[in-house]
Formats: structure tokens, C-alpha cells, sequence
């Protein structure tokens, strides 16, 4: 005889679990206390959000499912952001909760929530469990769904009951999703090759093609197909934040980031363009800027998993849905039997110095010099995982990766917190490799509890605050565009975070702009930052940012790419 | 009014998945019936609906996991006709040129 919750670690197990993130609570105890000798190992996080972003840490940069498991009522709350994010970013990501005792469900008892309801919408799939006999089956077609197609997060359900009653257990089960009628016509939407000399032919007729990688390259594993087949196109090519990393920074055609805060080369190109291809992005309005007036002059080809990301902006031209590690080289293949028309001449504008990366006086910034600094002293194959602001887009723009899963960031839901907690993640999966945090005073607070997670678990991660005493996005936007009014913003009762730091036994020190005057830094300044990123210990450093330094190219909401700013504008 | 004919399997939230696309959407649910079909379920809904919410729909439906086929009583070209989701390619809101010129303009 097993206990259910015996049963629902020998499921996790089988489904290749070897570490969860979460909190215990009343309802989730019988959980708990079965962890021991179960070859799962629990993470200890300090908050429930925290667990949650850290189990979404580790399956971004595994590719593998996250787990985070939480209590009833108040335990199951405090994983909605993180799930939600897993749903914006497509993180695979399952969330076992407690319920309390079935006999008590409806009536409003103690820490009862309604979470199978709270989640219904942000999840791709969810089930409360109601019997003994439901877990294996649940916790095997809630693994499928979180990591099949477009991935996203998954909650299970199981009353406190269900965990402590007994039954014979024949071990795990396998999911086998029922057939639809409308899947295999959707997967034959490849194997109908017509589509590739459609493209090709599109080819033939465009002047001025681009290309923009999104998230759905890299959760497609097909990034070598995708290398080689820009390599053929050499067209100008740009990434979404999610896509950054996929196209390497040092291919000639390759242009950065695209979008609100993308490059003006990337973003001028895209308003040009009279051919788009489209590989895995669902074009949301911080790439595409007004939607209405979206790359207005082009036909698009979108290459996606998930149907119901076409046709969001504007109908494609073509639309071909399926793996792209099954539909790129099904292109690439047609694509090598004709000659491209020769996009030289527009490669040559697109790509040329006049359209720079970023305006030569957003350079001299020293919080862009800093991250810069920091950034080219890095290890090979380090990760960054950057918070929600202006330091994430700078980070963004300057973090120059070839490694598909090099910058995590929460692009889709911005939720500010993410960082410090999903570095966790990304530690734990990554035990050799250099983990740097990036995140503002403002995010960096809202999750702060994580630093005793770092310390318990003596986990080498790198933590950057970018410092402007504000809440510098928001400002930003104030400054801009509601006349310098920074309501509620200040930020500059701020705690010392050096001392926090040493408070949970954390080194930590702070550098000041002035640090970063001098072009190149001081050798001082250098050793230290060196000293830092090769520490075998925690660390936290403070850089002190100008309070009004700002984010430049910007798109304002509601302007076309064409319309960026590219500095401080009057206000209006 | 378009009605929508949601062919599931009847599982915990389905439903409820299938109505938050159009309540998310701030739509009103005037109609909504559910009932057995052959071994599954299905759900007819009468909504007020444009044509761009009408692509929306469709995809943001068969992207539930047990969610079999969607079909609509057509009226928007004129004549009312049953169109169903034959392809992997679902019903755009607007054509391509109308889009483009909406961008140039």
C-alpha cells in the first residue's frame, strides 16, 4: 500500500523530477513529509513567488519541466504571477498545490481557496484531483501538456486527503493524447511542401526581406537548422528579447534587438521591409509598436507552433505551422534549389554604420559603460538573468550572447521580483557556470527574502543592483510623457543593500558612476569586478545609477517602430 | 450575432476555458448551451463578435487541450453558412491587402 503522496513522488520521478522548489503549509504537509528517501530533492524557497520563479529559472534554462509545489489558500495564491509569466514566456512549469480535505472543499474553510478557478485562465491545463486513483493519470497528462507544443504551466490540485489515503500502486502511467481531427491537419501543414516554393517565390519578389527570431527558435531546439538557414538568407536579421541569443551577435547580417526598446537598425528595417519571416514570435505590441501601422509595406511568413499565435497583428501571407525543427529544414532544403535574388545593396543600408546600434551618446552612459564592463569580463556560456526595468533593457541591449539560453528575463508579464529567485533556478541547473542577476533597487526588493535561499544554499550567484533610487521605468514614462510628474516613484528612502547583503551573511560592495568616468576603467576597478564574477561565493554588488539616466532607442506606446525616440525629447 | 458550434471532450475546466475566451474578450454570453454530442460534449454560443475576434476565438479555442473542432454559423458575407476549421491555417478577421493599406494609411 502506498500513500498518495508516496504516488505522487514516484510520478515526478518518473517523469524525470529530481528537484522541486517550494513552502511547505498545512494542506501540502502529507507532501513533505514524504520527500525524504523519495530521490526528489525540495528546494526551500522564502516565499512561494520565489519558489515559483525558481523552478521557472531552472526550466528556462533546461528546457526541462519546472516544479514548484505550495500549500492551499494563501500558498496557492502566491504562485499565480509566476504561473501567469510561465504562460506569457511558454516556461514548462508544473504547480502542485494542497486543498484541504475533500469532505471541506465549497465551504469556505480554512486557507481554502478555489485555485483550479483562480488559474483557469492562465494555465494550459489544470485538474483538481477527486480520487486516489487520479494522480499518476493526472501528474502524467499534466507533464504532456506542459512541455508539449507551445509549452506553459500546468496546476494540480490535490486535496490534503488524497495525500494521506492508502491504495495498492502499480507505478506511473503514459499519457497518449487523443487524436483531433484539426491536429493532424495542422501538423500536415508542413509536410503540404507547397508552402516552401510559395516562399521561395516571395523571395523572388521582395527587395527588401528581413527576418526576426523569436522565443519559439530556441523551445524549439532547432537553433542549429535556424543558424544555417539565416546563413543562406543573409538578410538583415533582429531578435526579440525572448529570441536573444538565438542568432549570433557576431553575424554580419545580425542587427540586435528589436521593438519599444530595440535597435534603430533593427527597428528602421523592419519598417521597411517588404518581406518578413517570422520564426516562433507572436509579435505582442512591445515588438510590433502600433499595430496598425506594424511593418507596413510587408508580406509576413510565420513560422510557429501555435496556431493561436497567427494572424494577432495582421493575416500572414503565409503561415506555417509546426515544429520549426521540422519546418526550417523542409525550407531550407527547397530554399537551396533556386538563387536569391541579390539583397546586397539592402543588406548594405540595413546593416551600414549610419544606422548604428545605439546613439553614440547613449555609449557614454556610465551604467551602459558598467554593464559593458561587466559583460565583456564574463566566463564563456555565463547566464544573465535580468529583472523588469530600465536595467533589463539595458541589459538587453548589451548583453551580447550566442548561447540560446544565455538571458532570462521575464519579457512577456514584466514582473519585477523574477530575477533573484529564478537565478536560483538557473544555479541550481547550472552548478559550474557563472550566474549573474541583474535587477533595480525596486524589483530587487520585492523578492529580497531570497537572499537567505542564496546563503542556505551557498549558492556562487552574482547579484547586480542597478541603483537609481527610483522606479526607473515608470519615471522614465513620467518623465516623457506625463510631464515630470513622479508620482509615487521615489525610491530614495531606499535600504542600504550592502548592509542587507552582510545582514544574510552575503559579500557585498558598491561601485558609483565615477568608477566608470575613466574609458578604460582602472585597473582597480577592473580586478574588482573580476574578483566578483570569479568569486566562488555569493555576491552582491551595488552600482549606484544616475537617478534620471534613461533607455534609448525608445518606441513610445502607441508610435510606430519608425517614430523611436533617440534621446530626451521636450516635454510635451 | 454569430453562433459557434464547440465540439469537447468533457473534462474538468473545459468548458469554462472554452467561455473565458469570450468573457476575457469583455463579450457578452447571451447564449450558451451545453449538451452530450455522440461521446462528447458540445457548446453552442451566440456572441456579438467582429471579424478579427472571430479568428481570435477560433484559435484561442482549439488551443485547449481537449477541445475536438470549432464551426460557426458564417454571416458576415452575406449569406449565413456553416464554416468549420478545416485547415491548419484558421479564419483571418480581415484579407492581407486590407491590412497593408490600413498600415500605409
Amino acid at each position: 500500500m502506498h500513500k498518495g503522496a508516496d504516488i505522487v513522488l514516484q510520478c515526478l520521478r518518473a517523469e524525470g523530477v529530481e528537484l522541486v522548489f517550494g513552502y511547505p503549509g498545512g494542506a501540502i504537509m502529507p507532501l513533505y513529509d514524504a520527500l525524504e528517501g523519495s530521490g526528489v530533492r525540495h528546494i526551500l524557497t522564502r516565499h512561494e513567488q520565489g519558489a515559483v520563479f525558481a523552478a521557472e529559472g531552472y526550466a528556462r534554462v533546461t528546457g526541462e519541466v519546472g516544479v514548484a509545489m505550495a500549500t492551499s489558500g494563501p500558498g496557492a495564491t502566491n504562485l499565480v504571477t509566476g504561473i501567469a509569466d510561465a504562460k506569457m514566456d511558454s516556461v514548462p512549469l508544473v504547480c502542485i498545490t494542497g486543498q484541504v480535505r475533500s469532505a471541506l472543499i465549497g465551504t469556505d474553510a480554512f486557507q481554502e481557496t478555489d485555485v483550479f478557478g483562480v488559474t483557469l485562465s492562465l494555465t494550459k491545463w489544470s485538474r483538481l484531483v477527486r480520487t486516489l486513483d487520479e494522480i499518476p493519470e493526472a501528474i502524467a497528462e499534466g507533464f504532456h501538456w506542459a512541455r508539449s507544443g507551445r509549452p506553459g504551466p500546468v496546476v494540480i490540485d490535490i486535496p490534503t486527503d488524497m495525500l494521506k489515503a492508502k491504495k495498492e500502486f502499480s507505478g506511473p502511467v503514459k499519457f497518449t493524447p487523443h487524436a483531433r481531427p484539426a491536429d493532424a491537419k495542422a501538423d500536415g501543414g508542413f509536410t503540404d511542401t507547397t508552402f516552401t516554393t510559395k516562399i521561395a517565390a516571395l523571395l523572388q519578389q521582395a527587395s527588401k526581406p528581413v527576418a526576426l527570431v523569436g522565443a519559439g527558435a530556441k523551445l524549439s531546439g532547432a537553433i542549429p537548422e535556424l543558424r544555417r538557414l539565416l546563413d543562406d538568407l543573409n538578410v538583415p536579421t533582429f531578435a526579440t528579447v525572448h529570441g536573444l541569443g538565438a542568432v549570433p551577435p557576431q553575424a554580419p547580417y545580425y542587427l540586435g534587438m528589436v521593438g519599444m526598446h530595440g535597435t534603430r537598425a533593427a527597428n528602421t528595417a523592419l519598417h521597411e521591409t517588404d518581406l518578413l519571416f517570422v520564426f516562433g514570435a507572436r509579435l505582442d505590441d512591445r515588438v510590433t509598436g502600433d499595430p496598425t501601422r506594424f511593418a507596413p509595406h510587408a508580406k509576413i511568413v510565420h513560422f510557429e507552433i501555435d496556431p493561436a499565435q497567427l494572424d494577432r497583428v495582421r493575416p500572414c501571407e503565409i503561415s506555417v505551422v509546426g515544429n520549426l525543427a521540422d519546418t526550417i529544414p523542409a525550407f531550407q532544403t527547397e530554399l537551396r534549389q533556386h538563387s536569391l535574388p541579390d539583397f546586397s545593396g539592402w543588406r548594405a543600408v540595413a546593416c551600414g554604420a549610419e544606422r548604428a546600434e545605439l546613439d553614440p551618446r547613449g555609449l557614454a552612459q556610465p551604467t551602459i559603460r558598467f554593464l559593458d564592463e561587466l559583460f565583456s569580463r564574463l566566463p564563456q556560456d555565463s547566464v544573465v538573468i535580468a529583472d523588469v526595468g530600465q536595467h533589463q533593457m539595458w541589459a538587453a541591449q548589451r548583453y551580447r550572447s550566442s548561447s540560446p539560453r544565455g538571458f532570462i528575463t521575464s519579457g512577456g508579464l514584466g514582473a519585477m521580483g523574477f530575477a533573484l529567485p529564478a537565478a536560483v533556478g538557473v544555479q541550481l541547473a547550472k552548478p559550474d557556470t557563472c550566474v549573474l542577476c541583474v535587477s533595480g533597487d525596486g524589483g530587487f526588493q520585492m523578492n529580497i527574502q531570497e537572499l537567505a535561499t542564496v546563503r542556505r544554499l551557498g549558492l556562487p550567484v552574482k547579484m547586480v543592483i542597478i541603483d537609481n533610487k527610483y522606479l526607473g521605468m515608470v519615471r522614465q514614462w513620467q518623465q516623457l510623457f506625463y510631464q515630470r510628474n513622479y508620482a509615487e516613484t521615489d525610491l530614495s528612502d531606499n535600504p542600504d543593500f550592502v548592509e542587507i547583503a552582510k545582514a544574510y551573511k552575503i559579500h557585498s560592495f558598491r561601485l558609483n558612476e565615477d568608477a566608470m568616468r575613466e574609458f578604460p576603467v582602472s585597473n582597480e576597478t577592473g580586478d574588482e569586478i573580476d574578483r566578483f564574477l570569479r568569486s566562488p561565493e555569493p555576491e552582491l554588488l551595488v552600482f549606484d545609477c544616475a537617478p534620471e539616466a534613461n533607455v534609448f532607442p525608445m518606441v513610445p506606446a502607441g508610435a510606430a517602430l519608425s517614430e523611436m525616440l533617440l534621446e530626451e525629447e521636450p516635454t510635451q | 450575432m454569430q453562433s459557434f458550434y464547440i465540439r469537447y471532450r468533457n473534462t474538468q475546466g473545459t468548458l469554462m476555458r472554452i467561455l473565458n475566451a469570450a468573457s476575457r474578450r469583455a463579450l457578452d454570453l447571451p447564449v450558451v448551451q451545453a449538451e452530450p454530442a455522440e461521446h462528447d460534449h458540445q457548446v453552442t454560443l451566440a456572441l456579438d463578435v467582429n471579424q478579427k475576434q472571430v479568428g481570435q476565438l477560433y484559435r484561442e479555442w482549439y488551443a485547449i487541450a481537449d477541445v475536438i473542432q470549432v464551426s460557426s454559423d458564417q454571416v458576415s458575407s452575406g449569406a449565413a453558412h456553416t464554416a468549420e476549421w478545416t485547415a491548419a491555417h484558421p479564419p483571418a478577421g480581415v484579407t492581407m491587402e486590407e491590412s497593408r493599406a490600413a498600415a500605409r494609411a
